[in-house]
């Protein structure tokens, strides 16, 4: 990071505020665009419906390619919407962060791996798994 | 209409704060540091049943923290701090008045939100907290806020109650206030404690059921306020905007002895600096500076030392140069050589809004050594610090800041910092 500093003179000159009496005048002709002018547009706006509840994660590996996560990309996650199946998540894989579809086959649950190299993760008793948001967004850059 | 005030308390937050983005640590003794490494300053449930105690030095505990493998951060105030907001953001939902009463508790004036089932609505409180950011917490429930205090620390204390508990029916109430411990009521402090004892006060039922009158006049207002509202008088308002700061405080112990008035002088300036732009974001300005320095308590060995010293300016200010030029006086009429400073700060009072304070009349007295108030210029720093942090800096501060505080286990900032974002395989 580049950093600047703000040289100070030693002694400032001799200085005395004293009032002044001013008002404001009013000079130009206004800006016909003026009364056109509405806002900006905002990329929070798009991509982030509850602030309290969207992290912004990085993600790793290549087991979500062909639902378009690539190494890197960010994915916007909203804790606050509900997991049900079909939806992309992450959640806590025995302590570890990972990034799947969630799926239900048969009363199975299931993590779905979207890159035939990676298998799918049958959700059993002894698998300690907490959904911990769901992926509505990424982030990848060109 | 009965009033109804929740207390929601976030459980460990710093702990919490750190678990969300380490799910690994779920389960497992996980302590945080104070600055500098120095006392543990929040402890997992893990950790507290090991017996730590709050506020220990680590070198205390170390061979418990080999041991028991507790994993140990250092302060990540940026990370908490984004988190605070969060759960208070997802609390605002629940009630029309809110009081952030601190980084982690928050009051909700729930009178007349939810008629039938509190217990329900508190439920609804905890899981969508956690939903939302993944922090933990507790709700008390009572018809005063020393109650709902009184709720959520019984909520905290057993696991029966789910995390949720109601004060507001009287007989639940008197049984509660039977095995609980006087020293727990709100506001109520270990010297009023002791007291209190002595006077054969010891679980709260026995302080509910004085009469406020005597308590008065042998204790204060607050205290006998306190009687009324244990009985079910609310007393205490919720304030709901956040006062201004009255007091700007900013001190840091060191990662080494400092012995040179140079040193000590950049710590200070930078503390400055931090509390000026505070100072700056709630529209304050100061007419009261005060700086500390002092050695190690801790350490009897070394020779010790330690002394503060006040200034009053004529003109309030919040120039972070003349604020650095009036700590640089304070410095010179305190310090002395041949010491190991470990510590140091300011502290700003006399805290007024800019507005009010005018311009200077027009043949005010000027200090003639300190540098002018120019806000223009001020503000203009704070913008580009806001955008590129800590870009600007009074070059006072110095460059190297050698004396800058350990923090060696600082998690990353996960919500703040797009370069230390959590990663997910």
């Amino acid at each position: 990071m580049t950093s600047f500093i703000l040289l100070l003179p030693t002694h400032r000159p001799c200085a005395m505020a004293i009032p002044l009496f001013s008002g404001k005048v009013a000079a130009g002709f206004p800006s016909p665009a003026d009364d056109y002018v509405e806002k900006n547009l905002d990329l929070n706006e798009l991509l982030v419906q509850k602030p309290a509840a969207t992290f912004f994660v990085r993600a790793q590996g290549e087991s979500m390619l062909g639902a378009g996560i690539h190494p890197n990309d960010i994915l916007v996650v909203d804790r606050s919407i509900e997991a049900v199946p079909g939806k992309i998540v992450i959640c806590a894989l025995n302590g570890e962060l990972t990034v799947k579809r969630l799926g239900r086959d048969n009363e199975q649950w299931q993590l779905k791996a979207e890159n035939p190299d990676y298998p799918d993760i049958v959700i059993h008793e002894e698998l300690d798994m907490v959904i911990w948001g769901v992926v509505t967004n990424v982030i990848h850059a060109l | 209409m009965q009033t109804l005030i929740a207390l929601v308390d976030c459980n460990n937050f710093y702990v919490s704060c750190e678990r969300v983005f380490r799910p690994d640590l779920i389960g497992k003794p996980v302590a945080v540091l104070s600055n500098n490494d120095g006392c543990v300053v929040a402890r997992s449930k893990e950790v507290k049943e090991l017996g730590i105690k709050m506020g220990v030095p680590l070198f205390q505990i170390q061979q418990l923290v080999n041991q028991h493998q507790i994993k140990l951060f250092s302060s990540n105030y940026t990370l908490y701090a984004d988190m605070s907001s969060r759960v208070m953001l997802t609390l605002e939902a629940f009630a029309p008045k809110m009081e952030v009463y601190s980084i982690d508790e928050a009051f909700l004036d729930l009178t007349g939100v939810c008629h039938q089932d509190t217990l329900a609505y508190g439920h609804l409180i905890r899981k969508t907290v956690i939903r939302a950011t993944g922090i933990p917490v507790c709700v008390g429930i009572g018809p005063t806020k020393t109650l709902a205090k009184l709720a959520n620390f019984a909520a905290k204390k057993w696991c029966k109650t789910g995390g949720v508990l109601d004060l507001s029916d009287p007989v639940r109430r008197e049984k509660l206030m039977r095995i609980v411990s006087v020293g727990e009521v709100w506001g109520i402090g270990s010297r009023t404690t002791l007291k209190f004892k002595q006077l054969g006060i010891h679980s709260v039922w026995d302080l509910a059921t004085q009469s406020s009158q005597r308590i008065k006049s042998q204790f204060n207002i607050v205290v006998a306020k306190t009687v009324m509202e244990l009985n079910g008088t609310a007393c205490f308002q919720l304030e709901e905007i956040s006062a201004n700061k009255q007091q700007i405080v900013c001190s840091r112990s060191f990662s080494r002895r400092l012995t040179e008035y140079t040193e000590l002088f950049e710590a200070l300036a930078e503390f400055c600096s931090r509390a000026a732009e505070k100072l700056r974001t709630q529209h304050s300005v100061t007419s009261c500076i005060s700086i500390f320095i002092r050695t190690s308590p801790f350490n009897i060995q070394e020779p010790q030392y330690q002394r503060s010293a006040t200034i009053k300016l004529d003109v309030a200010t919040q120039d972070t140069r003349t604020l650095i030029a009036a700590a640089n006086r304070l410095l010179k009429e305190i310090f002395k050589v041949g010491y190991g400073y470990q510590k140091c700060g300011v502290q700003f009072s006399q805290i007024s809004s800019e507005s009010e304070s005018t311009q200077c009349e027009l043949f005010d007295f000027f200090d003639n050594d300190l540098p002018t108030e120019n806000r223009p210029l001020m503000a203009v720093v704070d913008q580009i610090n806001r955008r590129f942090p800590k870009a600007i800096s009074i070059a006072a501060t110095g460059f190297e800041q050698s004396w800058k505080s350990k923090s060696e286990r600082m998690s990353p900032r996960y919500t703040t910092d797009w370069r230390e974002l959590v990663r997910v395989k």
